[in-house]
């Protein structure tokens, strides 16, 4: 652009580029307010900058209004139209139009205009007795009230595009284009347009001024002091930023993770074990008879024949075979049957974070001790939106010569509060094969309601004794999947272990929202 | 958890409810949920899997009825048995025991007949393991002329089955038949079967499989009814029958007991009643609810649970568990029930006072020093399933170590468990050519690796991929990852079928043989569906502790 050409920019044009380089893009009411000026000063200034590609016409939209006319008005004030009259009187019983047109409301013409709508709307039609309701649903003049009149008399614009089709097309002829006096209806057609300042505008306008324009600020900008001299262009600020993809952790690992911080700071400490069990840790450690439909609903995964783990001593199996078969020295009975030795020895995939929690028992765990664990467990499922091939499980026991049911109790509230950040929750007595009593805990979580969050109980001496541990045991258990699954935004559990690398781009960082405790209250 | 369906007015009836007001709270004594109530029917989930007593309407009703007004008695006032079963040799191994009752006074109504199906089902399927432990059979009892014979006959014996067109013998039923064909299993090893006949010869079943059409039919109308239950396990059966026997004194009939003559000559009377008592001393249940027990009415708290005969001397209590219930089977069992009786919502929480330090597990802290470092070298975090597919680990990837297979897999796409991380970074990438690319992946995982010949051990692997990347790139990041750790990384050049010749090491760290890095072939990318160049390393987690 040439320095005759800028310096040939009109006032109004320099006005409107001035306003448009500080605020555009703006519309053209905006432009109008800003800058003071009227419309026909705008409209000429903003075509001479189009008419030279100085400004851009980003996008513009037609609106259709419905006012009312001077009759409208009329119609208004006096609180119905000349139809709705008519149909009034002939449903109390004046059938001829000379009897309705004595009322003075409306002039003798409307009301005989309104017959002549109505018949030929066949909303009335003439009897051997003068007018009768042919219609009595009263077709779309109900509706022009309702949905016209009473909503402009709410203050409310009307856009045509909105109303029902034939509302619409009986208002639009009832809108005269000419003799507007005599008007129902006028219908107002403004096109509004947003306008931004091009490249070329910006750089007339920045020449105008005598000055030049800076873009990407440089070192050699920044070394030779030339951005004393110029202005600096100004960035469109409200667009989008591009997208960038960044090294991160994934969300759910996070929120395990930050499980694994809450559990550490109520005073737990991890445990960790093996992917594949024995049946003796998984199951009969546990107290599980080897015959009962309780290990039905642990259905497992067998390793191939030929792969072993490391069996458990004889002298610990003796024990908890006794246990099983006659009680041993638990002060039971025993579930009164044959224990199989070789069933034991079975090496499985872990069906259960609670195996953990037995092999801790069994390798002199710390009294008073609590300990946590974030399993892999698999169960024999179908996989589908609530079930994956294996998923995590967090468990844990604590030990005290002190603990009872109210220690349980009391660490079940502890979890919902913090853990899960409830505000209320409730104690159901619950069935678990190795813990005696047995709690279920429900909490109403802000977002999910209520939902059963975990199960809990003291595990029993036949669990206990065996092991060598004759301190009573809480053992617990969280469900933490629907609460994952919510922190994450996400309702279909293999979501989490998605190989789609765009989808994990599109998960969300949040691991933390639904933890409880005072940094989320 | 056995699930069951009740007519509504029935459950109210047996229960002597007028509604269904609070009933959610009370299920919860008997460790039941509410599964579903309309005008028509409740629906009860039923959580304990050792009281099969309460997989029924009777059962339920029964709970909550004491729950309200104490406890019951059960068959406390039976006669002498006027009728007998012979048992005969052979059974021993096939099907030994039986056990049996009468049940007159009460006339079977269309509720109670669903109520007795319902039972025959749940329980049988479940605690009867499939029919294996214990089978159920209901007749009219005045079908029947006794004693009646529970003996072995020859596969080729006929009747007409219930529901059957004619005649059929035995073996034709286990073919041709629905149940038949479902618990035909049962009795695959053996020669002979077992067989149900009245004194005149008239079949009245084939147990565990089928009644007979003549004299095994019971409508709503019967009054009288006999009931047998048969198995291969005797408390089973007992306890069987022993529930039904129960819940039909609770609809209103009069339990008349069988006697069982075995060919040894031993005679056994039916239902054979438990009482199974149980002590536990005040001090231990007080040491456990963490109140003085002295404090509580535990006759009344224990006669709400169904006990009898409850006695509280000196320091303890002893009670009998009511004869449907076997899972007594240690003091602490008798003091969940005072806990539940007590309600669990009513004792006080107080937290554990002791004091204990919290950590994480050594491999974890590790595992998140390293992880902020791959972080910061824009590395894409993966998490994928530990049981995977053969295919994915050997066929494509080229892995060299075999996977360790699981012997009942669902599905072989989850055959086998992952011994190596990186073949879950190569599906990733194959899944994800659409996304912007670089792919800088890592993932931190558990595998199960073999130790020797038999054993297996588990292992947390980190693996890093670089999709549209190549050797210099893994290279680059698992360098700057050994040097922020103050650890020594060299290569030793190894050839591997997963990676391209030439291009593929062992990694070395501080000296030591750690993991592999290479660049994958174009075969093994080809068979994963990728097109972009893809080099990678995978080491334990371990190795980079220093």
């Amino acid at each position: 652009m040439s320095e005759t050409v800028s310096k040939d920019l009109h006032p109004l044009e320099k006005t409107l580029l001035n306003w448009l380089s500080e605020y555009g893009p703006g519309s053209d009411t905006e432009i109008m307010a800003g800058t003071g000026m009227d419309e026909g000063s705008y409209r000429r200034a903003l075509q001479w900058l189009l008419s030279r590609d100085m400004a851009l016409i980003l996008s513009s939209a037609k609106t259709v209004t419905v006012e009312l006319g001077p009759i409208g008005s009329d119609n208004l004030e006096k609180g119905t139209i000349p139809e709705l009259a008519l149909l009034e009187a002939v449903g109390s019983g004046t059938s001829s139009l000379p009897e309705i047109q004595k009322n003075e409301l409306f002039e003798r013409a409307q009301w005989g205009s309104a017959m002549g709508a109505l018949l030929k709307a066949r909303i009335l039609k003439k009897g051997p007795g003068g007018l009768v309701l042919n219609d009595p649903s009263g077709g779309v003049f109900p509706a022009i009230w309702s949905s016209v009149y009473s909503v402009i008399s709410d203050g409310e614009i009307i856009h045509l595009s909105e109303l029902d089709e034939k509302v619409a097309a009986e208002v639009s002829g009832r809108a005269p284009r000419r003799g507007k006096s005599r008007a129902e209806f006028v219908i107002n057609e403004t096109t509004s347009s947003v306008v931004e300042i091009s490249a070329p505008g910006r750089e007339a306008f920045e020449n105008a001024r005598g000055r030049s324009t800076i873009g990407i600020l440089t070192r050699e900008i920044l070394a030779s002091g030339e951005w004393k001299n110029g202005s600096f262009r100004r960035y469109q600020v409200d667009i989008p930023p591009s997208r960038i993809h960044i090294g991160r952790l994934h969300p759910y690992a996070m929120f395990l993770d930050s499980v694994r911080e809450k559990l550490q700071a109520m005073g737990f400490q991890e445990m960790k074990g093996s992917l594949a069990e024995s049946e003796f840790w998984n199951c009969d450690a546990l107290f599980m008879p080897q015959f009962h439909p309780a290990r039905d609903i642990h259905d497992a995964y067998y390793l191939e024949d030929g792969v072993e783990v490391e069996p458990p001593s004889r002298e610990l199996g003796d024990k908890v075979k006794a246990a099983h078969e006659n009680g041993g020295k638990t002060g039971g009975r025993g579930w009164e049957y044959t224990f199989e030795w070789d069933r034991s020895l079975k090496a499985i995939m872990r069906s259960q974070g609670t195996a953990l929690s037995a092999r801790t028992l069994g390798s002199n765990p710390d009294i008073p001790g609590k300990y946590f664990g974030i399993a892999k467990c698999f169960r024999y499922d179908q996989v589908d939106a609530t079930h994956l091939p294996d998923f995590f499980q967090v468990e844990g026991i604590v030990l005290g010569e002190e603990i009872n049911m109210r220690h349980l109790l009391g660490l079940l509230k502890l979890f919902a509060t913090e853990v899960a950040g409830a505000t209320e929750y409730k104690f159901v007595p619950a069935y678990f094969p190795f813990t005696e009593p047995s709690v279920e805990l429900h909490v109403k979580h802000p977002t999910l309601g209520w939902f059963e969050m975990g199960g809990a109980g003291l595990f029993r001496r036949e669990v206990c004794e065996p092991m060598g541990i004759d301190v009573p045991v809480i053992a617990w258990g969280l469900g933490l999947d629907r609460m994952a699954l919510l922190a994450l935004g996400l309702s279909d559990i293999r979501d989490l272990l998605n190989p789609d690398l765009a989808r994990l781009r599109e998960m969300k960082s949040t691991p933390e929202k639904l933890l409880g405790g005072e940094d989320n209250a | 958890m056995p699930k069951i369906e009740i007519p509504l007015g029935d459950f109210l009836s047996l229960a002597e409810m007028d509604n269904t007001d609070n009933l959610e709270k009370l299920l919860e004594s008997l460790k039941a949920e509410l599964d579903g109530l309309n005008e028509k029917t409740v629906k009860i989930e039923l959580n304990d899997t050792n009281r099969p007593d309460l997989w029924t309407a009777e059962g339920v009703a029964r709970g909550l009825r004491c729950w309200k007004n104490g406890a019951e008695s059960h068959l406390d006032s039976l006669s002498d048995p006027a009728v007998h079963i012979d048992v005969h040799s052979d059974l021993k191994e096939i099907r030994p025991f039986i056990a049996a009752f009468t049940a007159t006074g009460w006339k079977v109504d269309d509720d109670g007949l669903e109520s007795l199906i319902t039972a025959q089902e749940k329980i049988a399927s479940s605690f009867g393991k499939e029919r294996k432990t214990a089978a159920i059979g209901f007749y009219p009892l005045d079908e029947i002329s006794f004693p009646v014979s529970y003996a072995v006959t020859s596969p080729e014996t006929g009747f007409q089955p219930l529901g059957g067109e004619g005649e059929m013998t035995l073996a034709e039923i286990l073919l041709k038949t629905e149940a038949g064909l479902k618990y035909a299993g049962l009795l695959s090893d053996f020669q002979k079967y077992p067989i149900l006949r009245d004194s005149s010869g008239a079949v009245l079943s084939f147990p565990p499989v089928i009644n007979s059409h003549s004299t095994g039919r019971v409508v709503a109308g019967n009054s009288r009814l006999f009931c047998e239950v048969t198995g291969t396990d005797w408390h089973t059966v007992n306890l069987t029958a022993t529930i039904l026997a129960c819940n039909l004194e609770d609809r209103g009939a009069v339990i008349g007991p069988v006697e069982i003559r075995y060919p040894d000559g031993n005679v056994t009377v039916t239902p054979v009643l438990y009482r199974d008592t149980l002590t536990a001393t005040l001090e231990e249940i007080s040491e456990m609810i963490g109140t003085d027990a002295e404090e509580l009415d535990i006759e009344a708290l224990l006669s709400k649970m169904d006990y009898s005969e409850i006695e509280i001397g000196e320091g303890s209590v002893t009670a009998v568990m009511p004869p449907y219930r076997r899972d007594g089977i240690h003091p602490r069992d008798l003091m969940e029930d005072i806990v539940i009786a007590i309600g669990l919502n009513n004792m006080e929480p107080v937290l554990p006072s002791e004091y204990t330090v919290g950590s994480a597990a050594p491999v974890e802290i590790l595992a998140r020093s390293v992880k902020a470092l791959l972080v910061g070298a824009g590395c894409e975090e993966i998490m994928r399933p530990v049981l995977t597919s053969f295919d994915k680990i050997s066929t494509r990837t080229k892995t060299p170590e075999p996977p360790i297979r699981i012997n009942n897999p669902m599905t072989a796409e989850y055959g086998v468990v992952s011994n190596t991380l990186l073949p879950a970074l190569l599906e990733v990438e194959s899944s994800s050519g659409h996304a912007a690319f670089p792919h800088r992946l890592f993932t931190v995982g558990e595998v199960l690796r073999r130790t020797g010949d038999t054993l297996c051990h588990t292992q947390m692997n980190l693996a890093v991929s670089t999709g549209d990347g190549d050797f210099g790139t893994v290279h680059s990041i698992l360098g700057v990852i050994c040097h922020l750790r103050g650890l020594e990384l060299s290569l030793k050049p190894l050839d591997d079928a997963r990676f391209i010749p030439g291009r593929s090491a062992v990694i070395l760290i501080d000296g030591e043989e750690a993991g592999i890095l290479g660049e994958f072939h174009p075969g093994v990318l080809e068979a994963w569906g990728i097109t972009v160049p893809v080099a990678g390393f995978e080491l334990p987690l371990e190795s980079l502790r220093g």
